[in-house]
């Protein structure tokens, strides 16, 4: 049997659902067995590959994400929503009760923390803010959910061995879950 | 009282009339889902989770506020009733702005454990994310709409047991909000005796102490069913 390939990625999160996959600690090794970890965000920039399994941290928030989030689904076998944001938005999200303006304005000219010459980035190197915050699964088919912000190692662990090993992981279980 | 005889999920039963399917059911160690129920306070029926099937009864219809009937031949356990309750839990989700990560209730919310109950790793229906208020006006207690499920919970314990009617609900629809007073600040309220019943008969994070931290929240709504009981005691 060849080795599976994943990748993983981070959009629109804090990096946390990458901790906790580090989290599951040697059995990493399991994995490495089954599978070879072919990009993730510690490694390179290089554009995302053709995979098996794609875990995707973070929700759509720029013009870059959704572009990224698309070519991703044409690449990968099968996608994971990994946590609350790529989920639901999550904390992400929480911009979404506002109209984008504002919440510049607020952050980045109003905030007390700002000296008087605050300003809005505009760079053509950033990335751009969409008016809302969007889960995936809004944008693309997602054919698994990691609940959890961050989920538990132990989740994501299960859900990797499982696709690993041809089986259909079931989350449903309330230990393998994590709710916030 | 007049006995009758009722089935629930194939075990027969006998028992008092004028009594609600989901009473005989909790006597009976049949759990059934709820979330507008507490004990000792009037049932509204308001969350849709106690749904049974009744034969001969073309609609389900709520245990909490459906009363027994002789013959009756009750289900609580059918694939219908559960793809009913993860959908009702899901809009639940989506109506409001449940962020967990961040809400002074995670890990000690009824909603949370209904989630896990109802098996749910994600939800179908587009998030509406409204624009909610947080009232913090009061010197104790915060009501947090973003959390709000509108059980009614509050408003039912603050009328039928401290009597002091300080909330109301307004609206309909996604816009039904839970009011103090005439849709005033709740610190400005002339009717709330700041006796706190509200707070521990709330399911989410909608209503909490100031004095708790995230974490550190541990409501007991227990205690106003316990405390219904006890006012009927002729010492
Ligand atoms: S009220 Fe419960 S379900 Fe809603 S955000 Fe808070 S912890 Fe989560
Ligand atoms: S604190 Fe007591 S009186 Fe005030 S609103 Fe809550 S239940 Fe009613
Ligand atoms: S504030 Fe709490 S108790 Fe009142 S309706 Fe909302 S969720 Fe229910
Ligand atoms: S508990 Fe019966 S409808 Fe809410």
């Amino acid at each position: 049997m060849s080795k599976k390939k994943i990748a993983t990625v981070w959009l629109g999160g804090c990096s946390g659902c990458h901790m906790s996959l580090l989290d599951i600690d040697e059995r990493i090794l399991e994995v490495a067995q089954l599978a070879d970890i072919v990009k993730c965000p510690i490694v390179d920039g290089k554009e995302f590959p053709e995979v098996d399994i794609a875990l995707v941290e973070g929700a759509i928030t720029s013009d870059e994400h959704l572009k990224e989030i698309l070519h991703i689904r044409k690449q990968s076998k099968i996608l994971i929503s990994l946590g609350d944001c790529a989920i639901m938005t999550n904390v992400t999200g929480m911009r979404n009760y506002f109209n984008l303006k504002d919440v510049l304005e607020t952050s980045y000219v109003g905030s007390i923390s700002n000296d008087d010459a605050g300003e809005m980035p505009n760079h053509w190197a950033l990335l751009k803010l969409k008016d809302k915050v969007y889960p995936l699964q809004e944008i693309v088919e997602v054919d698994y959910s990691i609940p959890g912000c961050p989920p538990s190692a132990d989740a994501i662990f299960y859900v990797l061995s499982e696709l690993l090993n041809d089986r259909i992981p079931d989350l449903s279980e309330a230990k393998k879950m994590k709710h916030g | 009282m007049a006995k009758l005889t009722l089935q629930i999920d194939g075990k027969t039963i006998e028992t008092e009339s004028g009594r609600t399917i989901l009473e005989v059911c909790k006597e009976n160690d049949i759990h059934i889902l709820t979330m507008c129920h507490l004990k000792g306070i009037t049932d509204v029926g308001a969350c849709r989770l106690c749904l049974v099937e009744i034969e001969g009864v073309s609609k389900l219809l709520s245990a909490c506020t459906t009363k027994i009937a002789d013959k009756m031949v009750v289900r609580t356990d059918t694939e219908k009733i559960k793809r009913y309750q993860r959908i009702t839990t899901e809009l639940f989700a989506a109506e409001r702005n449940h962020v967990c990560s961040v809400c002074i209730a995670n890990g000690h919310c009824e909603l949370q454990k209904l989630a896990y109950d109802v098996k749910m790793d994600h939800i179908r229906y587009p998030y509406l994310f409204p624009q909610c208020e947080v009232d913090t006006s009061h010197p104790l207690y915060v009501l947090d709409h973003n959390r709000c499920i509108v059980c009614t919970r509050c408003v039912r314990v603050c009328a039928e047991v401290e009597g002091a009617y300080n909330w109301d609900v307004m609206n309909r629809g996604t816009n039904v909000r839970v009011i103090s007073d005439f849709n005033t600040p709740w610190g400005e309220s002339v009717t709330c005796t700041d006796c706190g019943k509200c707070v521990e008969a709330c399911p989410t994070g909608a209503l909490w102490p100031k004095a708790v931290v995230q974490g550190q929240l541990n409501k007991a709504p227990q205690m106003i069913s316990e405390l219904i009981e006890k006012r009927k005691m002729k010492l």
